[in-house]
């Protein structure tokens, strides 16, 4: 397969039922209408379920077929949806282990979808901030994080991003510098540790300073983006506005609000039917929003480079 | 914002400008507005930062939005904070707020009135003189029947343009032309007519019952 130029959205947000599944389903489908050739991946590799929402229940291959090497490549696991242009690779048969992926075997699928093409790809992360869902968080620059106006869910988003903030900067530095910065940073400041980023960038800019030159312009590089799901009428309409303005200010991380996606009891309707919820409800505020997300998600809107982090 | 990230100083070393995100030269108003964002934001219930902070880090930012809000609202304060960032280089002189708020307008302008009553009083002097003094006016104004031609000759002689009529009593310059030309079509109805015969009579400083009948007479509108 010829190498690819598809454009990767991890689509994460740290806690669970925030409707990542549902969010990833719904963007493909947005996608696949408007004529993408789109693949949806279900990286949630323990709790599987995007196959349900993409509307293929009992999908002939998966992903660990992959894995377990009764497949040669990644592209071999891939199934098509009843929505043409839209296409799956599923969670669902996995074996049951599969959820604690060892390295070498999370570099390989990492290295797959790097190989795949399609117009766009869309990676629905699991809950938690393992490294096996950072790593695929950090497969392109593009992450969306999904969240609800609700602490729980705000505090598990600030969580994720700084575990990917953290797990790039070890990235850049290798863990022997990273652990000498991280005592460094400890000695200073007991109190804030490394999670002070700006003290963090301060000493790797003391310690080295053309890592520190490094480290800014990878840092700099992502292009975050921010959903604001299950969105109540009485919930403060600014609340991803802010949230974004927090993570630029004290993270120095490029994130933009790209809208909030009203709640539906009808999702769930749409869902135990397995069917799209925006082919079912194609007239309702969330189906609305979630277009409105969608446009905004394309390029012309902002100018997203089309390129793709190698995978080494 | 891009720029902001760019150029991100840890929060303790932003001036008061960039903690509230305000230019140098936002009004107070502004800074109002920014501070009550700023502290919205930060504040412990706020949902937005829930869990971003630990409670010493979110108590020391507030307590500097605090301090950079109370610095700025002050004009002397401000001023003096302006003036110290001025002088090590962070802030140029010509970005700082200068308050250009405008006060209220007197209704009545007393310099105006003063400056200009002298000058009216000194040509109106100066036409009465002349009056008094031509043989040509002197003679027309003995008569009893005034054409529109005699108004125009009354008002050349006293050096008078139709302009500065105009442009003083606010009476349309077509309409003057008209009563000195005598063309009836463009007359207003007479009410109007007279009002406008005074106005005119009035500024050359000629006697305007005299001159108002003469005219009227010679229309046969008396």
């Amino acid at each position: 397969m010829e190498s690819s130029v598809s454009q990767i959205w991890p689509i994460g947000g740290g806690k669970g039922g925030t409707g990542k599944s549902f969010i990833t389903g719904s963007l493909g489908f947005m996608l696949a209408k408007q004529g993408y050739k789109t693949l949806l991946i279900d990286v949630d590799l323990g709790a599987a379920n995007l196959h349900t929402i993409a509307g293929v229940p009992n999908p002939s291959k998966c992903i660990s077929d992959f894995i377990n090497k009764e497949v040669a490549t990644l592209g071999e696991t891939v199934v098509p949806t009843p929505v043409p242009n839209l296409f799956l690779i599923s969670g669902a048969m996995n074996n049951l282990d599969i959820a604690n992926l060892a390295h070498e075997q999370k570099m390989k699928v990492l290295r797959g979808v790097a190989k795949l093409s399609y117009d766009y790809i869309l990676l629905d992360l699991g809950a938690g901030t393992s490294f096996n869902t950072i790593d695929f968080f950090m497969i392109s620059d593009e992450g969306i994080f999904v969240t609800t106006p609700e602490p729980t869910s705000i505090e598990n988003i600030y969580r994720l991003i700084r575990s990917v903030y953290f797990r790039k900067v070890r990235q850049v530095l290798k863990t022997y510098a990273f652990k000498a910065l991280a005592d460094e940073a400890e000695r200073r400041n007991p109190r804030a540790t490394v999670s002070n980023p700006a003290l963090l960038l301060q000493i790797v800019g003391e310690l080295d300073p053309e890592k520190s030159v490094l480290l800014r312009q990878v840092l700099e590089s992502f292009r975050f983006k921010l959903v604001l799901n299950q969105f109540r009428k009485q919930d403060n309409y600014n609340i991803g506005t802010l949230i974004c303005k927090i993570i630029e200010k004290h993270l120095a991380l490029r994130i933009r609000h790209i809208g909030n996606i009203s709640f539906d009891d009808r999702v769930h309707n749409a869902v135990c039917k397995k069917r799209p919820f925006l082919e079912l409800y194609p007239y309702t505020q969330t189906a609305l929003d979630l277009m409105e997300c969608c446009r905004m998600l394309l390029p012309g809107k902002e100018a997203c480079p089309s390129f793709q982090k190698v995978v080494e | 914002m891009i720029l902001q990230t760019r150029t991100m100083k840890p929060f303790t070393e932003q001036n008061y400008y960039e903690v509230l995100e305000v230019s140098p030269d936002e009004l107070p108003l502004g800074i109002r507005l920014a501070y009550k964002k700023s502290f919205e934001l930060y504040q412990e219930n706020s949902i937005a930062s829930y869990s971003f902070f630990s409670e010493e880090e979110r108590q020391e930012i507030l307590s500097r939005i605090e301090q950079a809000y109370l610095t700025l609202i002050n004009p002397e304060t401000r001023k003096e904070y302006d003036q110290s960032l001025i002088a090590s280089g962070l802030l140029e002189e010509e970005r700082t707020f200068r308050d250009r708020t405008k006060k209220p307008i007197a209704i009545y302008n007393f310099q105006k009135t003063l400056l200009d009553s002298p000058a009216a009083a000194r040509r109106s002097g100066e036409l009465k003189l002349r009056i008094e003094q031509n043989p040509v006016i002197r003679d027309l104004l003995a008569r009893d029947i005034l054409g529109g031609s005699d108004l125009q000759k009354l008002r050349t002689v006293l050096d008078v343009t139709l302009e500065a009529i105009a442009e003083k009593t606010n009476i349309r310059i077509d309409i003057l032309r008209a009563i000195e030309t005598e063309n009836l079509d463009l007359f207003p109805p007479l009410v109007y007519l007279k009002g406008f015969l005074r106005s005119y009579i009035r500024y050359l400083g000629l006697d305007e019952r005299v001159v108002l009948d003469a005219y009227l007479k010679k229309l046969g509108l008396h």
